[in-house]
């Protein structure tokens, strides 16, 4: 019997900042074991549980793609009063530390096949997203895929994350890159405002297309507000929740929503689930 | 999810002992097996506790204050110890000798196959619980005095129910019967020396011990409709009342048989530490408390409608069943006398 | 007229007045030797109220979280409970209306049943002073006087301390005798005993925090057992956390604990709460000859400092 509660050793390979507040770090991590790193199988979408000996253990998105071998990068935010986000934020490369996953539903990528697809993420939880971009524009998997939209909202712009991977998609002809931050900076290139309103002003075709939308609680409500306004069906609209969780496999009981757990049988939702499910809130 | 095997009935032959000898039956078995049974903690409180004598169970009792959950899911149990920040090290999760639990009441076993759905279920499988289970052996022991707050009865199970468990017990007054149930615990019986063959006129018997027993269960709630009537009162204005007098402790889901939930955390002292799991309560603020402050279940109104929906609305939803046992703990020891089938008599009535 | 008639009548009052916006007290649904609290907003409801031995809880517990003005029925513990939250700021004085009952004590289950051996009480009837309890298989005639609540034996403000209207004439002082007996025996006795004792009481802790929750004083936005950034207390129920909250949580109510007992009666496992907190107040008074919540403006003993401070318990 697999012991679903016992995290694999895994060592902090490389570790950077990814903001200018410095509160969000990318941590890139390989497996100890080899025997780990083959049998580690995800999907977009998925997440792990990242723990520290002594300190505790808590969920993060993954935010490598499958197809990426050599390391699985996670991107943490440090809350002040947050004991492993603030002992992740200390540690230093080499260190090492425990993994548990993969974890959850991950995005449904065979039901978005020939789909166009509008992929908008705010603030950090970019994580997933850029996993699923990553994925999607592998040159194995992109021609399984329409157009494919990305619209990234930060609140300005030394907060936009995965600055790197942003220049180099921008650089591809095969997706389009809507940058928006909340108010205006000189020399932004971009757009600026609220990611709701700036959707709604870019009014992106419902025609054939999946929508994925992940960020706060907020932007997830506001942005699913515009694109149901859009003709999305709400089969179509996509979204991953968070709440705190333990166990990450549906039995310490806190993460549900209606009768479904967040961590075993989400985070990944469909907008018709969660109406389904009597709300989006718990 | 578990399947009991049961025992064709000609082979269960019931045997018989006198109350004055349980203490041979449960000395003989201490031999064997770890025993536990219900112990006298103080003159109030009887629990669950390990026997190394027969003397020391009390079997004269209504019920434990705590559940049987606690022998398989204990408050506080070591998931994995570690040094320093080497890998984590599970112990041996197997009991160094089969366990025997003496006298648990029908609704406490039943609350362990509730309890399979969720440790031993489909997809993720518990193994510090699973191995648990599989080396006890259950005795269950009819309630002739069922409590004033008792409704096991509207839960399908009754005091003299014989479902989810090993080996049937009931007092006759001046003896003991032991009817077996599964394989396992007809091969225990067929060792305890001492125990004869139950008289002619038992089976008799015990089936007016049951309707007796029975008819004393005086309280009753009606369920059948409830998990839909739940599912369609999420946002009606009756939780705003029902949580006011509520004090968030977490009597109800500790004492509860079937409350699961649990927190998971990293003790540690210089560079020895292990990871814990412990009980926890969906009263708690703290249980849903995120690291930015946030909490999606903010007041209590929030905990107490989960606490009601996940026991009689999701947990039927997911594993088919209500996720109570009807036992009246909850109602028993709730500090402000909030009443669990007033509660569900109330949802109910609204319209 | 009777008190529980009289205490319905100011609350109809007070409601029809509208000079409050809820009534927190009693009502009896019908559990032997139990009420409930209750939350009138409808002078239609005041019926509902009763006002008898069984009114076991600290009814001000339920007044640091609102935001209205609510009336609040209070015992002579409860309202010095009460004048503690005015003085420590956590409740505005006018936002609170007391309805102060004198009180002859409360009943404590846990006596009953323990005087019945466990027995399951079934149905309990109050007339004058006598309860008739019954179970399956007995029916016994029992004296609220006999079955009293240990706090209330040695209880020296049965009325109450403040109050916007008192239901009834002031009770005589009790003669108490013995407050500190059981404090004393524990005192006098070796510290493996009172480590014993100790371990005993306290392994049957199960850590549901009904104590803490029960009592009036103990309102922190966040406790120190549920603080984990940095965790002062380990959260299982080894013997070593189990104590460390008890006595932790003893301190914090240093010089404020009115000795109500709501948080020994809420306890699910019969855990001798009492006797941390009394021990302290017995400290408080002898080092300070300091009474928790007698007065308004007055402070905890703990809560400043005086030149002439005892000093002699610093060695
Ligand atoms: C599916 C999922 C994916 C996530 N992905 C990311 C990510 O990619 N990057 C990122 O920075 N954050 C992510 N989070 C949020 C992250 O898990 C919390 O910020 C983190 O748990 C805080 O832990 P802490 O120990 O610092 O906080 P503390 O407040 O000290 O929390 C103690 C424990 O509570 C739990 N907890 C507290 N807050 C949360 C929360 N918001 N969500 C889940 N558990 C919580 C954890 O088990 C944690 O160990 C994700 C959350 C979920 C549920
Ligand atoms: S909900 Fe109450 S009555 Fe039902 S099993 Fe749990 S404790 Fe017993
Ligand atoms: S009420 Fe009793 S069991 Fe609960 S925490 Fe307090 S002492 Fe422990
Ligand atoms: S994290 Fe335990 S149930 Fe979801």
């Amino acid at each position: 019997m697999k012991n679903p509660y016992v995290p694999m050793p895994v060592k902090l390979k490389a570790v950077r900042l990814e903001n200018e507040t410095g509160d969000l770090k990318t941590f890139d991590l390989v497996f100890v074991n080899s025997g780990d790193a083959e049998n580690f199988k995800f999907v977009c979408g998925q997440f792990a549980m990242l723990s520290i000996n002594g300190v505790g253990e808590a969920p993060f998105g993954i935010a490598s793609s499958p197809l990426t071998k050599e390391v699985l990068r996670f991107t943490v935010k440090k809350y002040p009063k947050g004991v492993l986000t603030t002992a992740l934020h200390n540690l230093s490369e080499g260190s090492t530390l425990g993994l548990r996953g993969p974890l959850g539903n991950g995005f449904p990528l065979e039901k978005m096949t020939s789909k166009n697809l509008l992929v908008v993420g705010g603030g950090f939880a970019l994580t997933t997203l850029r996993a699923l971009t990553k994925y999607v524009l592998h040159e194995k998997n992109r021609p399984h895929y329409g157009d494919i939209t990305l619209f990234v909202a930060a609140r300005d712009p030394g907060e936009m994350l995965y600055k790197d991977d942003l220049a180099e998609w921008s650089k591809r002809n095969d997706i389009e890159i809507v940058q928006t931050i909340d108010k205006p900076v000189e020399d932004w290139p971009h757009k600026v405002g609220f990611a709701a309103p700036v959707l709604k002003d870019l009014a992106p075709s419902a025609q054939n297309t999946t929508a994925v939308v992940c960020g706060p609680p907020i932007m997830i409500e506001t942005c699913i507000k515009v694109l149901a306004g859009l003709h999305f069906p709400d089969e179509e609209i996509i979204t991953s929740l968070e709440m705190k969780m333990k166990c990450g496999i549906g039995k310490c009981g806190r993460c549900n929503i209606g009768s479904k757990y967040i961590c075993k049988d989400g985070p990944v939702f469909t907008y018709k689930q969660l109406k389904e499910l009597n709300s989006v809130t718990v | 999810m578990r399947t009991t095997p049961r025992i064709l009935s000609s082979e269960k032959i019931m045997k018989t002992i006198k109350k004055d000898k349980i203490n041979t039956v449960l000395d003989f078995l201490i031999k064997k097996y770890q025993v536990f049974g219900p112990v006298q903690k103080d003159d109030l409180v009887v629990d669950f506790g390990r026997i190394q004598n027969g003397a020391q169970a009390c079997l004269e009792f209504s019920n434990t204050n705590e559940p049987a959950k606690k022998l398989f899911f204990p408050q506080a149990e070591t998931l994995f110890s570690y040094t320093g920040s080497d890998a984590a090290q599970v112990s041996e999760l197997k009991p160094e000798k089969p366990r025997i639990i003496f006298g648990m009441r029908p609704c406490d076993a039943k609350s362990l196959s509730l309890l399979d759905a969720v440790f031993d279920g489909p997809d993720y499988k518990d193994p510090y619980y699973i191995v648990k289970r599989k080396n006890t052996t259950i005795f269950t022991l009819a309630c002739r005095r069922p409590r004033s707050n008792c409704f096991c009865d509207s839960l399908g199970i009754g005091p003299f129910s014989k479902k989810d468990t090993d080996v049937f017990m009931a007092d006759l007054g001046d003896r003991y019967v032991f009817e077996p149930i599964t394989p396992g615990g007809a091969d225990i019986l067929n060792k305890i020396p001492g125990l004869e063959n139950a008289r002619p006129t038992d089976a008799e018997r015990l089936k007016n011990l049951r309707s007796e027993a029975e008819s004393k269960v005086a309280r009753k709630v009606d369920l059948d409709n409830l998990p839909e009537k739940l599912a369609r009162i999420f946002d009606h204005p009756f939780w705003d009342g029902i949580h006011q007098k509520c004090l968030g402790c977490g009597i109800c889901t500790y004492l509860c048989p079937t409350c699961h939930c649990f927190d998971i955390v990293d003790e540690q002292k210089d560079d020895k530490g292990r990871r814990i799991r412990i009980w926890d309560s969906c009263s708690y603020p703290t249980f849903t408390l995120e690291a930015s402050g946030h909490n999606p279940r903010a007041t209590g109104k929030e905990r107490m409608r989960q606490r009601l929906m996940h026991k009689f609305r999701y947990f039927v939803e997911n594993y088919g069943e209500i996720a109570c046992v009807g036992c009246g703990r909850c109602i028993n020891h709730c500090p402000v006398g909030s009443d669990l089938i007033r509660e569900i008599e109330n949802i109910n009535n609204l319209k | 007229m009777d008190l529980q008639t009289k205490l319905r009548q100011e609350a109809r009052k007070l409601l029809e007045e509208k000079l409050v916006d809820v009534v927190i007290g009693y009502e009896d649904e019908g559990a032997p030797l139990r009420t409930t609290p209750c939350f009138i907003t409808d002078p239609q409801d005041v019926d509902r109220l009763v006002w008898n031995p069984f009114c076991d809880h600290n009814l001000a517990r339920y007044l640091t979280a609102r935001k209205d003005k609510a009336a609040v029925v209070a015992k002579g513990c409860d309202t010095r409970a009460i004048v503690v939250l005015i003085n420590e700021n956590q409740i505005e004085r006018k936002n609170v209306n007391i309805l102060g009952m004198p009180c002859g004590g409360i009943v404590d289950r846990k006596k009953i049943y323990n005087h019945l051996k466990n027995g399951d009480v079934r149905e309990a009837v109050l007339k004058d002073k006598v309860i008739t309890v019954k179970g399956l298989e007995f029916t016994a005639d029992l004296m609220v006087d006999d079955f009293l609540a240990d706090c209330c034996l040695s209880c020296r403000h049965r009325n109450p301390v403040l109050c916007d209207v008192q239901i009834g004439e002031n009770l005589p002082p009790l003669d108490v005798k013995d407050e500190y007996k059981k404090i004393k025996q524990l005192e006098e006795s070796t510290s493996e005993e009172r480590w014993e004792y100790f371990r005993k009481t306290l392994s049957k802790c199960i850590r549901c925090y009904a104590c803490r929750e029960a009592c009036p004083l103990c309102y922190c936005q966040q406790c120190f057992t549920d603080q984990n950034f940095p965790a002062w207390v380990g959260k299982t129920t080894d013997i070593s956390d189990t104590i460390v909250f008890h006595i932790m949580r003893a301190f914090h109510t240093t010089g404020r604990c009115v000795d109500c007992g709501a948080c020994e009666r809420s306890c699910p496992n019969n855990v001798d709460i009492r006797m941390l907190t009394k021990k302290i107040a017995k400290d408080v008074k002898e080092l300070f000859g300091d009474e928790a919540g007698l007065q308004l403006e007055e402070k905890a003993p703990l809560s400043f400092y005086n030149e002439d401070d005892p000093q002699d318990f610093i060695k």
